[in-house]
This record gives C-alpha cells, sequence and structure tokens, in this order.
C-alpha cells in the first residue's frame, strides 16, 4: 500500500498552480512511473496533483523556429509525433527506447525531467537541440536552459511550487542524427551509456556537431568542448580520434575515474567512432 | 474517497475508492478481477497490465483515480461474449500458457498489438510483449501463437 495521501486533478494549468502554492507538502503527478515506485518505497507527500490531462501541457506547437512540447506528452506519443521524427530524431529515437510499451504509454517527457536521473534517455537528445524549460508558478514565470535545470543526480532546480509549463527545442534540419544507447537488455533496461548526436557535414569537413552523452557523469552532459574543435574541422581519423580524446578527457574531468569506466571508456570510444565516422 | 467513472469491459462502472489507492488495487479488492495481478508491485513485470483506452499500463503504477473517464479493459473482456478470443485459442493450441500467471498481461499487450497492426512481424510481437515477463520462459510458444492468432483475425476481417 502507498503512504497516505491526498490526491487531486488538475483540469487546467492555473489549477495546477494555483494548487501548487496553496497545498502542504505538494507534488505533482503526470504518468506515476517513478514517483508511484518511490512513494511505494515509503516516499511521502500530504497532496499528489495529477496533470496527466491538463490539455495545455498536452499539446505540441511550432513558433519563430522553435518547437514547444507540452511536458505531459508521452514517450511512446513523442516517439511517434511526425515533426519529432523529422526534426529532433533523436529525441524520437530515445523516447521510443525508454522502459517497455506500457511505461513509455504512462510516462511522460516533464517526468522524465523532474527525476532528473543521470540514465534519462529523453535528456541528451533534449541537450543537443538546445532545450530550455518554461518553469511556471502561480506568480511568476522563466526560463531555464536545461543544462541549469538538472544540479545533480535526482535533483533540479525546480522550485517545489513550480510546475514545468513546456519544453523548448530547436529543430534540426539537414543533419544526420540520431541515438545510440547500450543496456544490459535489449529493452526494459536502464541505459548505461546513452549518446545522442547529430552531424552536419560539407566538402569533407564538420560544419556543426552536437553531441551529449548520458549515463556516465552525475548529469548528461554535452561535449561542447569537442563540438567547438568539430566545427569546421576536415573530417578524417586525425580530426576524429582527437575529438574522441577530448570526449574522454572531459568526462573523467567531471567524474573522476569511476569503476565502470574500465568497460565505459572503450565503449563509447567505439560508439563516437562509428558516430563520428558515419 | 473519491467516486470514479469509468468502462470496465464494456461496462459502465462507478466506484468509491481511496486517493491513494491503485488501479490494481481498485479492481482486485472492490471489483473482484483476480486476473490482473500483483507481481513486483514496481511496473517490472508486467503481471498486473490493463489496457487503458485500448493502451497497455502497469495497473500497480497507475492511482485509481486516473481510471475515471476511461475505458479499462481486463482479460475478460477477450471472452465476454462467452467465446473464447481466437489469441485465447491460439495460446492453448501452442502451448504459450505454464503457470499462467503473465498470461493475462500477455493477452493483453498481444490484444492492443492486433488492434493497432493486424500483420505484425516477429519483431512487432517481440516488442509489443517486451513489458511483460514469463518466468516459465516460454516467450517462443507465445510469440507462435500471437503470430497465428493475427493470422486468424485477419482471415475473420475478410469474410
Amino acid at each position: 500500500m502507498l503512504p497516505k495521501f491526498a490526491s487531486v486533478i488538475a483540469r487546467t494549468k492555473d489549477e495546477a498552480l494555483s494548487w501548487l502554492s496553496s497545498l502542504e507538502n505538494p507534488k505533482i503527478i503526470a504518468g506515476g512511473t517513478d514517483l508511484m515506485v518511490k512513494m511505494r518505497a515509503g516516499k511521502h507527500y500530504s497532496h499528489v496533483i495529477d496533470v496527466a490531462g491538463i490539455p495545455e501541457l498536452l499539446t505540441m506547437t511550432e513558433k519563430d523556429g522553435r518547437i514547444s512540447i507540452g511536458p505531459a506528452m508521452t514517450h511512446a506519443r513523442l516517439s511517434a509525433e511526425a515533426s519529432i521524427v523529422r526534426s529532433a530524431r533523436s529525441l524520437a529515437l530515445a523516447c521510443g527506447l525508454v522502459g517497455s510499451p506500457q511505461i513509455r504509454n504512462m510516462g511522460t517527457i516533464g517526468g522524465n525531467l523532474g527525476n532528473a536521473s543521470p540514465a534519462a534517455d529523453s535528456i541528451p537528445p533534449l541537450l543537443i537541440h538546445d532545450a530550455v524549460l518554461t518553469l511556471e508558478s502561480r506568480d511568476a514565470s522563466r526560463k531555464v536552459p536545461l543544462e541549469e535545470a538538472i544540479v545533480a543526480p535526482y535533483v533540479t532546480s525546480i522550485d517545489g511550487k513550480e510546475l514545468i509549463g513546456s519544453i523548448e527545442i530547436s529543430p534540426l534540419r539537414g543533419y544526420r542524427e540520431g541515438y545510440r544507447r547500450v543496456a544490459k537488455r535489449a529493452t526494459w533496461a536502464i541505459s548505461r551509456l546513452g549518446v545522442a548526436f547529430a552531424i552536419r557535414e560539407e566538402d569533407g569537413r564538420f560544419t556543426d556537431a552536437r553531441l551529449a552523452i548520458g549515463s556516465c557523469t552525475p548529469m548528461p552532459f554535452r561535449a561542447k568542448k569537442v563540438e567547438v574543435l568539430l566545427k569546421g574541422a576536415p573530417k578524417n581519423e586525425a580530426t576524429i580520434s582527437e575529438a574522441i580524446r577530448m570526449a574522454l578527457e572531459e568526462m573523467k574531468l567531471i567524474s573522476g575515474i569511476r569503476p565502470s569506466y574500465a568497460y565505459k571508456l572503450p565503449v563509447l570510444q567505439g560508439i563516437l567512432e562509428e558516430v563520428l565516422r558515419g | 474517497m473519491k467516486t470514479i467513472r469509468f468502462v470496465l469491459n464494456g461496462k459502465e462502472t462507478s466506484i468509491e475508492v481511496e486517493d491513494n489507492e491503485t488501479l490494481l488495487y481498485a479492481l482486485r479488492e472492490r471489483l473482484g478481477i483476480t486476473s490482473v495481478k500483483e507481481g513486483c508491485g514496481i511496473g517490472e513485470c508486467g503481471t498486473c497490465t490493463v489496457l487503458v483506452d485500448d493502451e497497455p499500463h502497469y495497473s500497480c503504477l497507475t492511482l485509481a483515480s486516473k481510471a475515471n473517464g476511461r475505458d479499462i479493459k481486463t482479460v475478460e473482456y477477450l471472452s465476454s461474449s462467452g467465446v473464447l478470443h481466437p489469441l485465447q485459442e491460439a495460446f492453448i493450441r501452442s502451448g504459450a500458457v505454464q503457470c499462467g500467471y503473465c498470461t493475462p498481461g500477455m493477452l493483453l499487450s498481444a490484444y492492443s498489438l492486433l488492434l493497432r497492426n493486424a500483420d505484425p512481424d516477429a519483431h512487432d510481437i517481440k516488442e509489443a510483449i517486451s513489458g511483460n515477463l514469463c518466468r516459465c520462459t516460454g516467450y517462443i510458444q507465445i510469440e507462435e501463437a500471437i503470430k497465428n492468432a493475427a493470422e486468424i483475425c485477419k482471415c475473420h476481417s475478410q469474410d
């Protein structure tokens, strides 16, 4: 049985925000695939506010060259959404690999961000698409880049009275884009390593390369130093091996040497070689 | 307590549930539907699978209040006309039922697949049941049963 709590179902965003600000010890629930497990293990909230059915949080819009994703959209829906498949292929692929069909039908992208697992599959793709979260409370609204919203494993800078109102990303067209992951089995497994990439090339040069790596560091990270090195560089083995060396160095700088790196570093090297060679 | 109204296996249903109650608990303890089982209780086994608006969900991770206004199906729906569904017949013929604990969930995931995809290939079938564990590991028979049932259902729909 779950610990005792009172639950309310919000019909609009305003209703959810008003409850968030007035109820004692509240928690947002959407798909529940992470939260229900935590509550079953004893985590207690006084009030649970269900936002999964709020129409404003379920819509996707394109405006001024940015795509705004409703945070209550499920992984299943995002993996099949035409504009995401077309303009954010790594995100569609990653959402299609989360958990199992049941988890994908229930779990939401906003929940995946709020939970902020180092192994969250949706985060590396969102990082390469320069995701910005709109965080709303009853009295204010602010925009925070995803990179700043996650501050430690399972910890975000989202205030207890705030709700993720939308997730904005930049569509990428004309890129070779994808998501590669390694897990203990083919499906229904937590990623041990995930790489989101989007690469544009012209006349034998990398004109733009975006790489984000998950499950290796406390928070998934975008390898920006490597991206700077690759921009404009000739596409050859020297560039690629230097880029990979930098990526592995950056990872070690962030995390120190971890026991799992005996396995992860060579695997990451292999994935990056394939990705960059294309 | 809250009153929730939903369609359960084709019938309008209304029950009182606690705020912190799971759909799994409500189905088993308030409605007596014991085909929906608790295995792990944390979304890692699939034996609590139900269909919510024809999509598989884990009822152990679903608050009962989320069922309000939705269409919920359990395995009883498949034979509600009094005749076993072709999937159930195929499971029997292929020997796809061993201990039976995963079977209701397997059947629902398979049924949901056939609603979306009348002609699934081997990969589609594996993908569709990838959220349901069978500890007897009779996956080959289960996959075969789903493939056979799909063919039978196709024949029926062409009649």
